[in-house]
């Protein structure tokens, strides 16, 4: 099992964002998330990736607890997630995005080695190729050179999930990464993201629908007023009676 | 492009170097040596306020006392005047890495992070200004010695001119080789959005404090050059006033490039000179050139002037 997820809780005061959820993910499967909004999948989500202390529970990556530890060394363990809202840095462009993200890999590939490049820059050559390919990769080739307060808010998106690839993660979180694209911007995610998995990066993908999920994830599991309600494949927990309530009020096709 | 910035650059290298054959005026002189020294200091801070995003107000504080520092460790250890500065500049960075560690890991920011290192630097000034025995107080101390290098004493203004010129020039180098290194790109980070770069995986802390002292050690190394160019020391080194002067060159000669500081450091050192005003209308006309600045070319002179070049060679 590469992550262990025991019975975590997460209050806000009187709220419970996340109530006793238990799962697990193992190495090369594709696992979905999905609830309506405001049912706790990005509390969930920070709580695995040892962003927020839990309340009760705890995770455990590759069998180590992980709370508590700063999120750069999350990252720098293999555990790596994305932001539901984009997160960028306003006045670089595409490619300059990615050649931040090389840190980790530079960082590994050299260690403290890596001051000899501030004397000799062509050691740090191997990061840029890299970024090329998850340019290509993320079918980001149009926009490479354009800041990203010029591009589209589908593209912002991939290249979040750009940036977490070049941190050559062992498992991605995902969060909400086909909410608000539009039909085609879907597609190319869902292309990019069998891409990920046929080359065995584990996923971890949240929706607030399963549409796309249901496609894509190995296994899902429903998350309702921050409890899990159903876990299994998809078209199993798509019939569940307490996933069919949790929606009811939305047309079965919004699920 | 890259060709004739190569060959400006070159030209620009070969005028200043030339400059003493020809200017043989020593107010000249000194006002470019002042330059100089006011220009890595500009440098040495825009690599912490403009590349990290960190408006430090420590400064003048790593300035002043490396000044102090050398002069007491050739006083009382024996070295000469560049071990001196050397050991003013470690001592500087063990300080530097105690008010960073201090401010970053509180998470002090912007304002915050601004008055608790002004705190800091006022500390350090009221401890010049009373430690007597030591720093001589508000009389201050002079400085007899002059630096030696390669057998030559730097006592004259031409050699002083050389000295400071080369220094500033390593100061570019290095600042430039950093900004433009992984390391540079983790400053960029930090200053755009921290929180990303540390689920990328920067140690947010770590290059915070990376060019926090990087940027004092250079400041360290320019008060020590100053203090001797000058020939004394007072506590005023580490005051407040300059460290508001570094912030005005840097927002007139504009942040956003490693060089663009000189600019500001050079207009704002030369014009008291040019132009004579009283010290009360020296404030109001520093102040005005400052908001003026602010409010028409917030990217500074250097930043303005690239821009519309830029623009012209795209049209
Ligand atoms: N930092 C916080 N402080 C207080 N309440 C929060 C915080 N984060 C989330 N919540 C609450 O927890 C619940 C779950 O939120 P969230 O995890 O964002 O859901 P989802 O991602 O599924 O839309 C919501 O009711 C939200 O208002
Ligand atoms: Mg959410």
């Amino acid at each position: 099992m590469l992550l262990e997820v025991r019975k975590l809780t997460k209050r806000f005061g009187g709220l419970t964002a996340v109530a006793d959820v238990s799962f697990g993910i193992s190495k090369g499967e594709i696992v979905g998330i999905f609830g309506p909004n405001g049912s706790g999948k990005t509390t969930l989500l920070n709580l695995v990736a040892g962003l927020m202390p839990p309340t009760e529970g705890g995770v455990l990556w590759k069998s180590v607890p992980i709370q508590g530890l700063p999120a750069h060394e999350v990252a720098a363990s293999g555990l790596v997630k994305t932001f539901q809202n984009p997160q960028l840095f306003a006045e670089l462009t595409v490619l300059e995005h990615l050649h931040i993200a090389a840190h980790l890999e530079l960082k590994r590939r050299l260690g403290w080695r890596r001051l000899a490049t501030l004397v000799r820059p062509d050691l740090a050559q191997a990061g840029h190729e890299r970024a090329a390919q998850i340019v290509r990769i993320c079918r980001l080739e149009a926009s490479r050179d354009r800041l990203a307060a010029e591009i589209s808010y589908g593209e912002e998106k991939m290249l979040g999930v750009a940036m977490a690839l070049m941190c050559e993660p062992e498992l991605l979180l995902l969060d909400e990464p086909a909410s608000g694209l539009g039909a085609g911007e879907i597609e190319n995610l869902e292309a990019v993201l069998r891409d990920l998995k046929a080359q065995g990066t584990t996923l971890c993908i949240i929706d607030h629908k399963v549409g796309f999920l249901g496609r894509l994830a190995d296994r899902a599991i429903g998350l309702h007023h921050g409890a899990k309600i159903a876990e299994g494949a998809p078209d199993e927990v798509l019939r569940n009676p307490d996933v069919v309530m949790a929606y009811l009020g939305h047309s079965r096709d919004r699920i | 492009m890259r060709f004739q910035n190569r060959f400006l650059f070159f030209a620009l290298a070969v005028a200043l170097l030339a400059l003493p054959l020809g200017v043989k005026s020593d107010v000249v002189l000194t006002i470019l040596v002042f330059s100089w020294l006011q220009g890595m200091l500009a440098v040495s801070f825009n690599l912490i306020f403009g590349f990290t995003g960190q408006l430090t107000m420590f400064h003048a504080a790593a300035f002043g006392i490396a000044g102090y520092a050398t002069h007491l460790s050739m006083q009382h250890l024996g070295v000469g005047y560049w071990t001196g500065t050397v050991l003013a500049a470690l001592f500087v960075s063990v300080l530097s890495i105690i008010v960073g560690t201090i401010c970053f890991r509180f998470r002090l920011k912007e304002f915050y992070f601004a008055i608790v290192t002004l705190a800091f630097s006022e500390m350090a000034r009221l401890t010049v200004l009373n430690w007597n025995s030591v720093t001589n107080g508000t009389l201050g101390i002079n400085l007899q010695e002059k630096p030696w290098l390669f057998g030559f004493k730097v006592n004259d203004t031409v050699s002083w001119y050389y000295l400071s010129l080369v220094a500033l020039a390593v100061t570019l180098l290095v600042c430039s080789r950093l900004v433009h290194s992984w390391m540079g790109r983790c400053f960029s980070a930090i200053r755009l959005n921290d929180e990303l770069g540390d689920t990328l995986g920067i140690n947010v802390f770590r290059y915070k404090l990376a060019a926090f002292v990087a940027g004092n050690f250079i400041a360290a190394v320019t008060g020590s050059l100053y203090a001797y160019y000058l020939g004394s020391l007072e506590p005023g080194f580490l005051s407040i006033d300059q460290s508001l002067g570094i912030v005005a060159m840097v927002l007139l000669g504009g942040r956003s490039s490693v060089f663009a500081p000189v600019v500001g450091a050079v207009l704002l050192t030369a014009l008291p000179h040019l132009i004579h005003f009283s010290a009360e209308v020296r404030s109001i006309v520093y102040g005005s050139i400052l908001i003026l600045t602010i409010l028409v070319m917030p990217q500074g002179i250097y930043g303005s002037i690239a821009a519309l070049l830029r623009k012209r060679h795209a049209s």
